[in-house]
């Protein structure tokens, strides 16, 4: 007879599984009898299911390189910057929603409170920053897949790759389309009350237009047009997509130490940015005023918005202290 | 183990704390010392560890934070697992293992004679 669903075999199993590969291989058949003889005396505990799912994420980001001792440097530098950009990623979700949002009110009519001026302007240019940041750190990347394309070895990163061109595809064409549909000046190239583009605006309006409260309130969402919910729920899919692609990608190449090291250097600035970032947004939320027409006025999701994002830059710049430790140590003598 | 600063009325007779293997554990060490304290009679798997250490110290240590500890001792060299073909695999002290453990209860045990002393001495205390 195969043990049930809710038999302490499959119990313990399923809390293993809270734990890392490497560390299920080496402890999980010992761990998972441990928790059968703990079922034993205890048939139901939250405490031990707590504890297990605290101690096997920990062991996670433990074996990511994000805690506890450091790992061999290539791999942790490896490490601190992926946990960068999975940082950066959500921190850009939120920040560029909110920034599109106030772009908007600028193609309308320009801020009364100086707060909102100064942090419009401060976060666009931090969305500049983080522009030349891209290019800038793409550009060994796509250099070592068109060597590698030489080799004819992409099959090596086809997969990720291909995940990565899917989500881009979607969220470019899917942005665009559905950018025609801004509230701004339809998409029109620098408008002439504007700071920042209006095609920008658009497209950036469009690519975070699920970060949205309508999700709270079904009845008021679903007079919305059936294409823009699809749209809604597809975008974050494409972008979650795009952000795995690129890591998966980024993981199977063979980076030498010095463009690892130039990646680090580019991920402080990134860091430095969001900063940066998150100050102008954050002079919005504290000290914007929603003036003219209520054009700039601040919402829950607005504050909710900031303070994760606070929380992704505390992250990225744990992440990024890791990568540097290890830089310092793989730094040719001399 | 941290150091305590040294105050005017430490004595002469108050030996500094030294510092000993189990201080890198941080906040593992207290489930360290358990364990250790634990396989000083004898190899035990972990179930057993979890049953011994209730019943010396009253302590239950939940499955996540023993095999912590657990992993962090092997690490360190301080316990090593014994090969069995059981599911529960058995660990023994090893020979640093011992040596940590009697330099940190030293430690503890200097700590704790310097305030057990400290209190008979002090007249609201006694």
């Amino acid at each position: 007879m195969t043990p049930g669903w809710g038999s302490p075999g499959r119990r313990a199993g399923r809390l293993v599984r809270c734990y890392p590969a490497t560390w299920r291989a080496r402890y999980g058949e010992e761990f998972a009898q441990l928790l059968i003889d703990d079922m034993s005396d205890r048939p139901r505990s939250w405490r031990r299911t707590a504890d297990v799912v605290r101690s096997g994420t920990l062991a996670r980001l433990t074996s990511a390189g994000l805690a506890g001792g450091a790992l061999e440097p290539d791999a942790q530098i490896r490490a601190g910057l992926a946990g960068l950009g999975f940082a950066l990623a959500g921190f850009l979700v939120l920040g560029i929603a909110i920034w599109s949002q106030l772009t908007i009110g600028w193609q309308w009519s320009a801020p009364a409170a100086p707060a909102t001026t100064v942090a419009m302007v401060v976060m666009s240019g931090a969305v500049a920053c983080f522009l030349v940041l891209f290019a800038a750190a793409g550009i060994p990347i796509i250099w070592t897949l068109v060597r590698i394309a030489r080799r004819r070895e992409l099959h090596r990163v086809a997969r990720p790759l291909l995940t990565a061109a899917g989500g881009t595809v979607v969220l470019v064409v899917g942005s665009r389309h559905f950018g025609h549909g801004w509230p701004g000046t339809g998409g029109r190239p620098w408008a002439h009350s504007g700071l920042v583009p209006g095609s920008l605006g658009a497209f950036s309006w469009a690519s975070t237009l699920w970060v949205t409260s309508y999700w709270a309130h079904p009845r008021a969402l679903s007079a919305f047009p059936a294409g823009e919910i699809a749209w809604m729920a597809a975008s974050p899919l494409a972008l979650l997509a795009l952000v795995l692609g690129i890591a998966g990608t980024v993981r199977r190449l063979a980076l030498p130490a010095s463009v690892l090291r130039y990646e680090t250097r580019l991920a402080v600035a990134a860091a430095v940015a969001m900063a940066g970032f998150l100050a102008g947004a954050g002079s919005w939320v504290i000290s914007g005023g929603p003036a003219p027409r209520g054009l700039f006025r601040v919402g829950a999701l607005d504050d909710l918005g900031v303070v994760a994002m606070a929380a992704a830059l505390v992250l990225g710049f744990h992440c990024v202290q890791r990568a540097q430790a290890a830089c310092a140590a793989t730094r040719p003598a001399g | 183990m941290a150091r305590f600063p040294a105050s005017e009325n430490e004595s002469e007779s108050d030996p500094p704390a030294e510092p000993e293997a189990l201080a890198a554990f941080g906040r593992y060490a207290g489930p360290a010392t358990l364990i250790l304290s634990s396989l000083a009679d004898g190899t035990k798997h972990g179930y057993a560890l979890t049953k011994d250490i209730d019943a010396f110290a009253g302590v239950r240590l939940a499955p996540g934070t023993l095999y912590e500890a657990l992993a962090r001792l092997e690490r360190q060299g301080l316990i090593e697992a014994v090969e069995t073909d059981d599911r529960r695999r058995p660990y023994k002290l090893t020979a640093a293992g011992a040596v940590a453990l009697r330099a940190h209860l030293d430690a503890q045990r200097r700590i704790a004679d310097v305030g057990l002393r400290r209190l008979a001495e002090s007249p609201g205390h006694a």
